[in-house]
């Protein structure tokens, strides 16, 4: 099912309904963020969107794609699943295949990137139609590419190589500001290559399969290696190949690769850029990447992420893999947690469905989840439902919460701990309260409430869902 | 209205060059400032392109870009 690259996965989007390209002529700004605004304004099962005509650039020749994995269908596509497949089911098949981490890498020397390569006279704005995502932001940014770099203590660790997601600022012609957090692998890279004293070599590579993106955007461990990851998620060997300046590994079909360096002590102004929670974060000194080389196939996509208020495409390529992440640390410890929903901006928010072991059991696996790695800068509110309520689907949670959540005896606040600082609540930045919404049945020695007479479905009802289902068509 | 092309819309210096033109020639020319590193295409709305038009909140004094945090801080050399 794998894809060879973006342009593999855009055919069968196509061929599935799922693919709008739009050839009326568009200026850069605003209107392709409005669009891809639009569409997950309008629905959860929406295209992917092509522009091929924009001012500026030659018509057919420079497109831009949006919002590839923005809805469940594509989610599903992407992992070769019918388009119809449930998001709880799209849960269990990603914690399925995470099973046969570290899958194989497949090394190949043959990437339609090496067509074309530019070693002077540097013009991104040329070569791609970049574009202001939203109206504030500071400039043109690439919010989707894979970035690429190695730990210069430990150059030679495939699994300490790194490809993660950072938001770029194209600041010039062949220079870029760039956003590594100190608690990031990147961060980390940087911090080793300052210390010594050299420049990071990094790779941006622009243009993806949809897998080694949504891998790129996972919290995984620092050792654990991100195409090795998207093997097992694609279920087939993830095939790279050696970019020439900088020898780091790169997905072998990415539309643009950029090599080039961070500059070992230097701190530039950047942002606001909208994020991720539907607010700009202001402006910072950040570091700064000088490009060297940009190799390229001939007419390159430039693949793009729009991001604001959520829903936004960023929202389903972390929502499974964030949940999955806390399924997975939560089920070694507690065997009876059912799923886990983690998909409300990033994990701010999280629904964790188990059965109770005894009374208390659920605020337990709830307050768990806010010190597990990812639960340190996220998981500000647990909702716990039982392990008989879907946790994907909001009117049985609302149902749970509003009948089963007590306010006196059901919710635990837990003061001053840590929270990502880009969270607008926190204060300081960085620190907040956070609570479990306890809307599990009582256990004992819990006796209190009155839950003995719950309307079951009348019986039956499961084939009629199916009789139903066959009849809609 | 004339695009700007001198006084950079968010922080008001008047330290803008041209960026880069279009690959078609003559569509639209890019600016940016190189105080605050703001760029702004000419084909844009005046609300970010006229500095009396950019919102207060969104504007920056030259004066505390130096004293902006260092995200993240430079470690001390080996
Ligand atoms: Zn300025």
């Amino acid at each position: 099912m794998a894809y060879a690259d973006l342009r593999e996965f855009l055919a069968t989007l196509d061929r599935s309904g799922q693919l709008l390209t739009y050839s009326d002529a568009v200026d850069p700004e605003p209107g392709m963020s409005a669009a891809a605004r639009a569409v997950a304004n309008l629905t959860d099962r929406g295209p992917a969107l092509v522009f091929d005509n924009i001012n500026g650039y030659e018509p057919g020749r420079s497109r831009v794609v949006l919002n590839l994995v923005g809805s469940w269908p594509n989610h599903a596509l992407m992992l070769g699943l019918d388009k119809d497949t449930a998001i709880k089911d799209q849960f269990f098949e990603f914690a399925r295949r995470w099973e046969a981490f570290p899958g194989p890498v497949e090394r190949r020397d043959d990437a339609p990137w090496q067509e074309v390569t530019v070693g002077g006279g540097i013009d991104l704005f040329r070569l791609l139609p970049l574009f202001r995502l939203n109206t504030y932001d500071v400039g043109c940014y690439i919010d989707k590419a894979c970035v690429i770099s190695r730990d210069p203590d430990d150059p030679d660790d495939f699994g300490k190589q790194n490809v993660g997601i950072y938001r770029i600022q194209v600041k010039d012609k062949d220079r870029l500001g760039i956003q590594p957090l100190a608690a990031h692998d990147l961060g980390l890279h940087l911090r080793h290559a300052e210390e010594r004293g050299e420049n990071l070599p990094i790779v941006i590579a622009i243009g993806n399969e949809p897998v080694i993106t949504t891998v790129a955007g996972m919290p995984l461990a620092y050792d654990q290696s991100e195409y090795e990851m998207a093997a097992a998620i694609q279920c087939a060997p993830y095939p790279i190949t050696k970019a020439a300046a900088t020898g780091l590994d790169v997905p072998w079909g990415s539309e643009v690769v950029i090599e080039g360096e961070i500059i070992a002590g230097e701190r530039e102004i950047e942002g606001p850029f909208g994020e991720f929670t539907g607010h700009y974060s202001g402006a910072r000194r950040q570091p700064v990447v000088k490009v060297h080389r940009v190799a390229h196939r001939t007419d390159p996509i430039h693949e793009q992420l729009y991001i604001g208020k959520p829903w936004t495409e960023m929202d389903y390529t972390v929502a499974l893999n964030t949940s999955v992440v806390l399924y997975r640390q939560l089920k070694a410890e507690f065997p009876e947690v059912a799923a886990v929903n983690a998909m409300y901006t990033q994990g701010l928010l999280g629904i964790i469905s188990v059965r109770q072991r005894f009374g208390g059991f659920a605020k337990a696996v709830g307050l768990r989840a806010m010190t597990v790695p990812h639960g340190l800068a996220y998981c500000k509110v647990i909702i716990m439902v039982d392990d008989t309520v879907d946790p994907f689907n909001l009117p049985q949670v609302m149902w749970a919460l509003s009948v089963y959540y007590h306010p006196f005896y059901d919710t635990v606040i837990v003061p001053n701990v840590s929270v990502l600082a880009l969270d607008p609540s926190s204060e300081p930045a960085g620190i907040t309260h956070k609570i479990v919404l306890d809307a599990t049945t009582p256990a004992p020695p819990e006796t209190r409430g009155h839950y003995t007479q719950l309307v079951a479905d009348p019986e039956g009802t499961a084939e009629w869902e199916d009789i139903i289902r066959r009849l809609l068509g | 209205m004339t695009p700007n092309t001198t006084v950079c819309p968010r922080c008001d210096a008047e330290n803008v060059r041209v960026l880069t033109t279009s690959p078609v020639p003559g569509r639209w020319t890019m600016h940016v400032c190189d105080t605050c590193v703001y760029s702004w295409r000419s084909t844009e709305p005046s609300s970010v392109t006229d500095p009396p038009a950019y919102p207060p909140e969104f504007k920056i004094d030259p004066a505390e870009i130096p004293h902006l945090p260092a995200t993240p801080a430079v470690p001390r050399r080996r």
